[in-house]
């Protein structure tokens, strides 16, 4: 059971710090990633492939992955955010289903759809993580380290600039921002900070393959921060949490067929997506009950 | 010979994915309404032809009908139960998006669960093909596909230019206070682009079920063909989105002639990232950049 308890408590912090990073470019930039799980898989790739082929230390593997895919986003965002939000879920949903088929060929680098097997032990100062509690806390403290970069950066001019765009683009350019740089940023960022709950995903795991990185993943993680609440740094991890508990609870439910269970939960968390869109657009953790402000 | 022969298949997935993006296009076009789940639409259609073909044993024509049907149902009843509360407080760009997700996933995992999640087609007798010149294939389907879709486009643009409600959609898609000032209802109006819209998925439903078949999660990529297309082709612009429709399923199928099927997806991508970089207003379109 405590076992259980943990290997939950780890995905729920993973999760949440990509529902985290997801809201950053959400709630406070107003930009629609539907290529989320993309990022999360280019961290994750890259990590193992660092670990297995350099050294497995935390300090190598996770900034060369953080780096790779805030590349990457650069390579979509630039273009892509020059022009009106539309463009943005168009190019993304079209980059997400570009790289299910990258990450399934490409076997050099991913495996192809086998995967990545026998991904070795994080280490951390020469100490290896290999106990579920030590990589809970590691897990933990990279999701503190991320809210409280992203809780900053809200509070500086740039999380201003970015509050400014999401709620008037053109108030925001007529006092001279340069939207596209700051929008272009914000993903790069968000992006850097997914890969590294990729890496946290690599190490934990030990096993990775294409099943984790689909467009699946991407919507799960929309869902979470959208139910949670967007623009808020509690809505995320409350959303994180409420999903990943959802399978289960529903597992406990003993009159639901088991095979169905993952359908069930995406009917629900579906559903969900509606009914608060109609009575509730600021989520669960709403900053003012009722009004959106997203 | 190969090449021929991909480029009449070209044509005919060309025809699939204009009716498709046409049918996107004429909704947000008009009622401005990020409508995503116009996949969900081609979803129920397309699946409600194949159980009452496969499972039921009707004519194809009341097949027709009961997938046109459930198509405008679907399309008229989210406009008036789920845009229409949304837009009465709110309706920002992000709401109405995460609304008609949202109703996507229900709809994918509710056929997934009614008619199972492997993969299946409609054969016809249509659908079988003849040998024309030696080593070109051809099903009667393919000029099927293309007759409809001209007959289709034909209808909408009469419909659109020389009737009273297509003037009013039309005025619509400029301005909708003016429409108002002239009593129309643009509630009214979104109803009949709804209905219009989701009707023209269906040819395309239909003819995806009886050529290459589907899975409920074909929603992802019909909608990802639709927004290519629509960015393609000019927002806006229902000609311009039919041509790109054709362009991408013309490109994506000559493309096969390099590379494999698994790389189709990739390459929707490159011609909509093509154009996100060097005419992001696309063929027809206004000014997009901000």
């Amino acid at each position: 059971m405590t076992a259980y308890i943990l290997n939950l408590l780890v995905l729920i912090s993973i999760y949440a710090i990509l529902s985290t990073t997801l809201n950053f470019i959400i709630g406070y930039a107003g930009i629609f990633s539907l290529a989320h799980a993309v990022f999360f898989g280019i961290g994750a790739y890259t990590s193992a492939f660092v670990a297995m082929n350099l050294t497995p230390s935390f300090f190598v593997a996770i900034p060369i992955a953080m780096a790779v895919a805030a590349l990457t986003s650069l390579a979509l965002a630039l273009p892509a955010l020059r022009v009106r939000g539309e463009y943005f879920v168009a190019a993304s949903l079209g980059l997400q289903m570009l790289a299910v088929t990258l990450f399934s060929e490409w076997k050099g680098f991913t495996g192809g759809i086998g995967g990545v097997i026998g991904i070795p032990p994080v280490e951390l100062f020469g100490f290896a993580v290999v106990k579920p509690w030590q990589f809970l806390v590691l897990t933990l403290a990279c999701l503190g380290i991320v809210i409280v970069v992203i809780r900053r950066l809200v509070h500086t001019s740039f999380g201003r600039s970015l509050k400014s765009i999401r709620d008037s683009e053109s108030a925001a350019l007529a006092s001279g921002k340069n939207i596209t740089i700051i929008k272009t940023l914000s993903v790069v960022l968000s992006s850097a900070l997914t890969a590294l709950a990729g890496g946290l995903y690599a190490f934990y795991m030990a096993f990775i393959n294409v099943e984790s990185f689909m467009l699946a993943t991407s919507v799960l993680v929309m869902a979470m921060v959208i139910i949670g609440g967007t623009g808020t740094i509690l809505g995320p991890i409350v959303g994180a949490t409420l999903l990943m508990l959802l399978p289960g609870a529903l597992s406990y439910l003993s009159f639901l067929p088991q095979t169905e269970i993952g359908s069930i939960q995406q009917i629900i968390y579906g559903a969900a997506m509606v009914l608060l869109m109609i009575y509730r657009p600021g989520g669960i953790v709403s900053p003012k009950a009722g009004g959106g402000t997203a | 010979m190969l090449l021929l022969q991909l480029i009449l298949n070209g044509l005919q997935v060309g025809a699939i994915y204009a009716l498709t993006a046409a049918g996107f296009s004429l909704i947000f076009g008009s009622t401005k309404i990020f409508h995503f789940a116009h996949g969900a639409t081609f979803t129920i259609a397309a699946y409600l032809f194949h159980y009452a073909l496969t499972n039921l044993g009707l004519h194809w024509t009341l097949g027709v009908a009961i997938a046109a049907a459930s198509a405008v149902v679907f399309g008229i009843a989210l406009d008036r139960f789920m845009y229409a509360p949304i837009q009465r407080h709110e309706g920002s760009f992000f709401t109405v998006f995460v609304a008609s997700f949202g109703i996507g996933i229900v709809v994918e995992n509710v056929i997934g669960m009614v008619f199972g999640r492997s993969f299946i087609s409609v054969s016809t007798s249509l659908s079988r093909s003849v040998e024309l010149l030696p080593d070109l294939y051809v099903s009667p389907l393919i000029g099927l596909a293309v007759i409809t879709a001209v007959v289709c486009f034909v209808a909408v643009h009469m419909f659109l230019m020389h009737t009273h409600a297509g003037m009013a959609l039309r005025a619509l898609s400029e301005n909708t206070e003016l429409v108002k000032t002239f009593g129309l209802s643009p509630r009214r109006l979104s109803a009949y682009a709804f209905a219009l819209g989701s009707v023209l998925v269906v040819p395309a439903a239909i003819f995806t079920a009886a050529s290459s078949g589907l899975n409920p999660a074909v929603g992802h990529h019909v909608m990802l063909i639709s927004l290519a297309a629509t960015i393609v082709g000019g927002i806006g612009s229902i000609r311009g989105a039919a041509f790109a429709g054709l362009l991408i399923g013309m490109v994506e199928n000559v493309a096969l002639w390099q590379m494999g099927t698994q790389w189709s997806e990739a390459i929707t991508f490159a011609v909509l990232f093509f154009f996100i970089i060097f005419r992001p207003s696309g063929f027809f379109g206004r000014a997009a950049v901000s």
